[in-house]
């Protein structure tokens, strides 16, 4: 009897004892989230994880700045010498494995280099029409983001399978540099062969871009007949465009002269600072080039980082419309408007007109939203590593050729056209070259690349400032080598 | 003839006794003067007794005169009285706080103190009462021995709280278990303290151990008050008000000051003078008095409890309104009305339905804290020569300083949001007697909270070219012409949400008590648990609110195109179910011991390990209670030890997902891509803290005098850690490991004493000390530490969970002093960018430069030891209690300092060095600090130990004519100073900081506790 009243609990007890195994187990569904083993199981899948490998392009603004604040074109500025420490050491050449900036740009890469493994490793998956061509640009993206990691560091760790998961962790060691070149090259040669030369999609890599980057690549190499051929296969598809200035503007970007250029949107409404710049579909870099507490027409306030210094724009000759262009006189354009803006740490009176902060480019979270692409890779820079490398593969003629329809353009007229040769030749190349390109984040590495970085940066020790300190974090939990000096 | 014999003297005895006998009647209440129905009285030496009915009378016939009668009632000082005439007796009962039979509760039973040999503090009703704190933890404070409370001061913050150290970084909330349903530190906002009658704090595994998983930071069990049986309804109203003032503010320079060291600084570096005429800035605008305001702060409670013979009940309404001291008004304000329902019914005479019903509604706003865009961060930082206002009534603004620090007031006043928090919990729970020693309860508890919260971010103006300025100064928004002329305007925004949690558990457990012989006591409990938690949100935002106005901001008002109208969502769920079961044995209450264990799975564990268990034992000898003991000094004399582990699943479920955050810009339209975002663990698996405890408690005299000392020991062999791993894996998110271990150790003490001398005085204080020491003793997560919170613009790391070192260390350069000259500078180890003037830091490493590698321990922010003091005076109807509470050896991170070239600065500036031997602590002005004297470094770390007089209160109960008089029962009034004094070398605003374990005593402005000034009624009627 007192068994009988007491079979609802005893049911009660079963019940819930048998059900409880089940009831701790989870699915991520359940969250409504997507599991990795659910994944590329169809085309859609691999053309988002290629969309998620170029997101990295976007965080690259540290590099374009570091470009030339590392070189004599610029100085640090920003509000303070305590302003983007990191920033301000490297300006001065005092820069330490411990620096934010240099360790987020480390991180940044190898989240690129990552994002095109993790497609490497799932390649074989599945198969459909277009693959081969979507994973050019794969490869052109690894390559891509392991040249900056060469440029920047010199020997890096190189991986390729997969994308490394935890316990990877401290396993890997530093490959020779030139190790990371081959398989740079390796991968644009697999893209090249891959890419079609005109993509429907403003933005996508192209074969031609694959070339000019590998032309690039070799011309860093010093392998000067491989770079001249290679560039050849660029040049003639496309165009300078007549007024320099017009390809800085919104209207002139992705135009005829646009190689490869890094796509940035005002259009998202969602920021965080705490995810900058990873958060953002603008161009970050752009505020940072902006006329501290400026009010007036045409440009945004900034920050007032990457000043042009007097002596850069002491090399523009008179008539040079590239002077006009890559520089803001803010003391003479605030004569002019009535603008008023504050002088910031290190200020020189000029700003980087090229990505400067112009009015009415940005959304939602005005600092992060700047619309403004980086023209990472221009027709005119192709011209001239063409004529650099015709020039020190022993084609003058040639270099001559290209070299001068670069400079017809700024000046608009042939009257400061080129006709020296051999070594005095070489050294108006390098010129052209920063006249051409300053404020664009590659002249620093030009410097180097041609061991004029010690004569022309102060505070430059030859045999350490090459290359950049390995992040200290880094040697720390992976147990890398440092470079030397650091 | 004997018979006969016998019978007359049995008539003459009668007659005897029954000529000298009398009935005798009377009444017995408590200290309060309410009634005490069912309180025994027993004639001493025979069986001749009675109880006292509903309004606590009573009547016994046949009293002789001499006769003692035994007063006792569970939880009073049992009181013998020598009747002397038939005259009513009119018995108050002394409440026995130390009672040792008194009843605990602990998880899933109760247990008398005598036989518990866990280790457990009790804060009372009593307690909480005096305090009146507006959550209910801030009661731990220096009450219970063990429990580390930092107070937060901004309104209705949750302080944090620390049950013996800190053993694990991933959480460090105790469980909170409200009448028996568990919840957690953050469901206290909703709590009304005066609904409480006690709250035991579970310190050990002998008696945490039972809620297994979630019993590693320690557990709260807060008993809410219920009504007795046969009690007519007793209503009592409480209230105070008063008036919060902030006690101290941060020295900054004033206008004067700042204008000639903002020259000094420019001209130090090269650059020309700020100010010309530096004469005519007075002292300028002190900002920190412009924001701080004094802010009211009110409390009223209402209850109703009692009961029939089958029924009891508890009701009460409440409502606390508190401003906060910066701002205040309708800026920040915490407002919370609760409603309680607790009622207990017989359904028959075996099965008894307890149903708790708790609401609570909070309406809240506050000001952006402790952070350096905080209001208080920016009434240090801002520049003393604006005033408030300009020339038109228009918030002051500077030409000086155009980043991030504004004018404090325009902050305030551009800042608005609300909150507004529904929330529902209790419990129904039957109690069913199988036996008499037999019950079983299946206990259903529940907790529902909806928030809904609005910001509103309008078009602001904080001066032309202000970073943050995003309107004209009229306040219209700013249009912008792009080269191609297109128009881009800024917008105001606002952004609605809604987010619900609901957690259930259900509860079957019985508990079967028995004896074994005479001497075999047995109490046991077995049982299961299942519980669901989970949460969900959704959140719109809008652009263009009408006006730019508070009173228009709502989505649906918003003129914004469809493209700015974004929206999100978030959701969790997380499922427990647990087996339970303890057995406690004694011997003659002299031998004790008690085992429990506990299985957990959880959905946050790895695959591989979905079941956890967690057990604990514990030994107890009362050794007063031996034969031999005949001890008249010690009365009660109790050695105890436990052993056991408890654990800790502060993780997600464990998954390898894809993020379909990554996007990219084709042809100019946003593409959405993906990535792997993170990486599973299918071997993850709890913290399981290994926990000892030893301890004793004495009491002496009559237990007028008692004493608890007890050594603890924690250790966490497979701490959760998200690791570090190498920086070439990229950016996804990694998964939680076991790879860690921590030891924490200590003591607490506690010491009371409590004596009535004649005259009515009476007199009680007590002492309870705390102290822990924690360290990380093992990270296997390659570089042996995790970087924990940081500080300022640019974002600065500062503390560390570092192997072998006490977690959350500050981290940095060590100081040594100023360097006077160049030969000093040349003498010392390579320092880049050192100029005379500039701070000499130490060469930790000795490798003749300094960087990096320089930088060590330079602070520890958790004190070495808390000590709480209560002194309480009655003096015939007053009563007085200080409560002072100290923290000793914490140290404290002035993190509040912006150091950009214009902001103001610390007053301790005017003490720099200028030249030769002028200071040796404080280094020139610079704009050009090429030697970042602003780096982290000790010379930002101050010692916040500190003595603070947290309560002070004075109470007069009214007499009882009036009582008589007016139909009251007790009135009392008083008044009462909170955190009336504060002695510390602190130099900021509150030594007491609260917040994350690994941000602990990280000052970023933190909000201060405020003074607060009260007065207060109690009655009961």
């Amino acid at each position: 009897m007192k068994i009988v009243k007491h079979i609802p609990f005893i049911i009660a007890i079963l019940f819930i004892s048998s059900a409880c195994s089940d009831y701790v187990d989870y699915e991520a569904k359940e969250n409504f989230e997507i599991v990795a083993d659910a994944y590329f199981y169809s085309k859609e899948d691999y053309e988002s994880a290629v969309v998620g490998t170029y997101d990295p392009l976007q965080w690259m603004y540290l590099n374009v700045l570091i470009g030339d604040i590392a070189s004599e074109n610029s100085f640090s500025g920003g509000e303070s010498a305590t302003d983007v420490i990191g920033i301000q050491e490297i300006d001065e050449m005092r820069h330490t494995p411990t620096n934010d900036n240099l360790t987020s740009i480390w991180r940044f890469l190898y989240e690129g280099i990552n994002r095109a493994n993790y497609l490497e490793e799932n390649k074989d998956k599945l198969e459909f029409d277009g693959k081969e061509a979507l994973y050019g640009e794969v490869y052109f993206l690894r390559a891509y983001y392991y040249f900056e990691l060469v440029k920047f560091f010199g020997d890096v760790p190189l991986f390729t399978e997969r994308r490394l998961t935890a316990t990877d962790s401290g396993t890997l060691e530093r490959a020779s540099k030139a190790d990371v070149y081959a398989q740079i090259e390796l991968d644009l040669l697999t893209a090249i062969s891959a890419l079609p030369n005109t993509q429907s999609q403003k933005g996508r890599v192209t074969k031609y871009a694959a070339q000019a980057l590998l032309g690039k690549v070799y011309l860093f190499q010093d392998k000067f007949a491989e770079s001249a051929s290679m560039l050849e296969n660029v040049i003639g598809n496309y165009s300078l465009v007549p007024n320099y200035q017009d390809q800085f503007l919104k209207a002139g970007e992705n135009g005829p002269e646009s190689v490869f250029e890094v796509q940035y949107s005002n259009d998202s409404e969602w920021y965080d600072w705490d995810f900058v710049p990873q958060g953002t579909e603008g161009n970050f870099g752009v505020i940072h080039n902006g006329p501290r507490a400026f009010s007036g027409p045409e440009y945004a306030t900034g920050w007032s980082f990457n000043l042009p210094t007097p002596t850069l724009v002491a090399t523009f000759d008179d008539g040079d419309s590239r002077k006009e262009a890559s520089i803001l006189d803010i003391e003479a354009f605030a004569a002019e408007t009535g603008a008023s803006y504050a002088e910031g740490y290190k200020h020189t009176g000029y700003y980087n007109k090229k990505y400067i902060p112009r009015a009415g480019e940005s959304g939602a979270q005005t600092e992060l939203n700047y619309l403004t692409n980086y023209r990472a890779i221009r027709y005119a820079d192709v011209l001239l590593m063409a004529a650099e490398a015709n020039n020190r593969n022993g084609n003058d003629t040639k270099a001559l050729d290209y070299l001068n329809q670069v400079v017809e353009r700024a000046f608009g007229n042939t009257d400061h056209n080129i006709t020296a040769s051999g070594n005095t030749l070489t050294q108006l190349i390098w010129e052209q070259r920063n006249l051409e390109l300053s404020m664009e984040g590659h002249h620093f590495f030009d410097l180097v690349r041609t061991n004029q970085a010690a004569n022309v940066i102060e505070g430059f020790t030859a045999g350490k400032h090459e290359v950049f300190p390995i992040p200290q974090q880094e040697i720390d939990i992976s147990g890398l080598t440092q470079n030397p000096g650091y | 003839m004997k018979s006969k014999f016998l019978l007359l003297l049995f008539c003459c005895v009668s007659y005897f006794v029954n000529a000298q006998t009398f009935p005798i009647s009377g009444s017995i209440h408590d200290d309060n003067n309410i009634p005490l129905p069912g309180v025994s009285i027993l004639v001493k030496g025979s069986t001749n007794g009675t109880t006292t009915d509903f309004d606590g009378n009573f009547t016994i016939p046949n009293i002789a005169s001499g006769d003692i009668l035994i007063i006792s009632y569970l939880g009073f000082v049992t009181q013998e009285i020598i009747v002397s005439s038939p005259n009513p007796l009119n018995v108050q009962l002394e409440a026995d706080l130390q009672a040792l039979d008194e009843v605990l509760v602990i998880g899933y039973g109760t247990q008398k103190v005598s036989k518990i040999s866990g280790s457990v503090a009790v804060v009372n009703a009593k307690s909480i009462e005096t305090l009146q704190p507006v959550r209910a933890e801030d009661a731990l404070q220096g009450q219970a021995a063990g429990v580390n409370v930092i107070a937060n001061g901004s309104p209705g913050t949750k302080p944090t709280v620390l049950i013996r150290g800190i053993p694990s970084y991933t959480g460090t909330d105790p469980l909170v278990v409200i009448d028996g349903v568990q919840q957690t530190l953050d469901d206290l906002n909703a709590l009304n303290p005066g609904d409480i009658k006690s709250m035991n704090v579970l310190k050990d595994a002998a008696l945490s151990a039972i809620y297994g998983v979630s019993g590693g930071n320690g557990v709260i069990l807060v008993q809410t008050k219920s009504g007795g049986r046969n009690n007519k309804t007793v209503f009592s109203f409480d209230a105070s008000t008063g008036i919060q003032e902030v006690a101290n503010t941060i020295d900054v320079l004033n206008a004067s000051e700042y204008v000639s060291i903002l020259n000094e600084a420019s001209s130090n570096a090269g650059e020309g003078l700020i100010f010309d005429d530096i004469s005519s800035y007075g002292r300028g605008t002190d900002w920190q008095d412009q924001v701080f305001v004094e802010a009211p702060i009110t409390n009223f409670n209402l209850t109703a409890s009692g009961g029939s013979e089958n029924t009891s009940y508890f009701i009460s309404a409440g409502h606390l309104a508190q401003e906060g001291v910066v701002g205040g008004e309708d800026k920040s304000y915490f407002d919370r009305t609760t409603l309680t329902a607790n009622f207990n019914t017989n359904l028959t005479d075996k099965l008894v339905a307890i149903i708790n019903t708790s609401y609570a509604n909070i309406k809240s706003s506050s000001l952006s804290e402790n952070n350096i865009n905080s209001v208080l961060s920016n009434a240090i930082n801002f520049d003393p020569t604006v005033s408030p206002y300009d020339a038109n009534g228009n918030f002051g603004t500077s030409t000086n300083i155009t980043q991030e620090i504004k004018n404090p007031l325009a902050l305030i006043d551009n800042s608005y949001n609300k909150n507004n928090t529904n929330k529902l919990y209790g419990k129904l729970e039957l109690q069913y007697d199988v036996l008499d020693n037999f019950k079983i309860t299946s206990r259903f508890g529940y907790n529902y909270v909806d928030i809904y919260g609005k910001d509103f971010t309008p078009l602001v103006f904080y001066g032309v070219g202000h970073n943050n300025t995003t309107a004209n100064e009229d306040l219209s928004p700013i249009v912008t012409v792009s080269p191609d002329g297109e128009e881009t305007s800024t917008h105001n925004r606002v952004s609605e949400s809604r987010t619900n949690y609901f957690r259930f558990s259900y509860e079957l457990f019985g508990n079967y008590d028995f004896k074994i012989g005479e001497d075999h006591s047995f109490e046991t409990v077995a049982g299961l648990t299942i519980a669901k938690n989970q949460g969900s949100n959704v959140t719109a935002n809008a652009q263009d609110i009408p006006f730019n106005s508070w009173n228009y901001a709502d989505v649906s008002a918003a003129t914004g195109d469809l493209e700015s109208q974004t929206s999100g969502s978030w959701q969790y769920v997380k499922r427990n179910v647990s087996y339970f079961g303890r057995m406690n044995y004694d011997f003659k209450e002299r031998y004790l011991l008690s085992a429990s264990a506990r299985v957990d799975g959880s959905t946050s564990f790895g695959k591989n390990n979905k079941f956890g268990v967690f057990y604990a034992g514990s030994l107890g000898w009362v050794i007063s209670n031996e034969a031999f003991w005949n001890s008249e000094t010690i009365n009660y004399l109790k050695l105890r030890s436990s052993y056991g582990t408890v654990g800790n699943d502060n993780i997600d479920p464990q998954f390898a997902t894809i993020s379909t955050f990554p996007k990219y810009t084709f042809d100019g339209n946003i593409i959405t891509g993906s990535t792997l975002q993170s990486i599973p663990n299918d071997d993850v698996t709890w913290e399981t803290q290994t926990q000892f405890d030893a301890g004793l408690d004495v009491k002496f005299f009559e237990s007028r005098l008692s004493l608890t000392a007890e050594y603890w020991q924690k250790t966490v062999d497979d701490l959760l850690f998200s690791p570090t791993l190498s920086l070439y894996l990229g950016t996804p998110d990694y998964p939680a490991a076991n790879i860690g271990k921590t030891k924490s150790s200590g003591f607490d003490f506690s010491i009371g004493y409590s004596d009535t001398s004649s005259g009515g005085f009476r007199f009680s204080t007590s002492v309870n000390l705390t102290t822990a020491t924690n360290e990380v003793e093992e990270i296997n997560n390659g570089d042996k530490f995790i970087w924990g919170s940081g500080y300022g613009i640019p974002y600065t790391n500062l503390t560390r969970f570092e192997e072998g070192y006490s977690p959350g260390y500050f981290y940095g350069y060590k100081t040594d002093g100023i360097f006077q000259n160049q030969a000093e500078i040349d003498a010392h180890a390579t320092q880049d960018g050192a100029q005379p003037g500039d701070i000499r830091y130490q060469d930790l490493n000795n490798d003749g430069v300094i960087n990096a590698d320089d930088r060590g321990e330079i602070g520890d922010p958790f004190a070495d030891y808390n000590i709480g003091w209560n002194l309480a005076f009655d003096y015939k109807n007053f009563d007085f209690m200080v409560f002072t509470y100290a923290s000793v050896g914490g140290d404290i991170y002035r993190a509040y300092e912006r150091n950009s070239n214009y902001t103001n600065r610390f007053a301790s500036t005017l003490d720099r060095w200028t030249g030769e031997g002028t200071s040796t602590t404080e280094p020139r002005v610079t704009f050009v600090d090429t030697n970042n004297n602003i780096r982290p470094s000790d010379r930002y770390v101050e010692d916040g130990s500190f003595v603070r007089i947290k309560n002070i209160q004075l109470g007069y109960t009214l007499p009882d004519s009036f009582n008589t008089a007016t139909g009251m029962s007790r009135v009392r009034v008083y008044a009462q100073v909170k955190n009336a004094l504060t002695f510390t070398d602190y130099s900021g605003y509150d030594p007491e900081i609260s917040s994350g374990v690994l941000d602990t005593g990280v000052d970023r402005g933190n909000y201060p506790q405020p003074r607060t000034w009260l007065i207060g009624v109690n009655v009961k009627f």
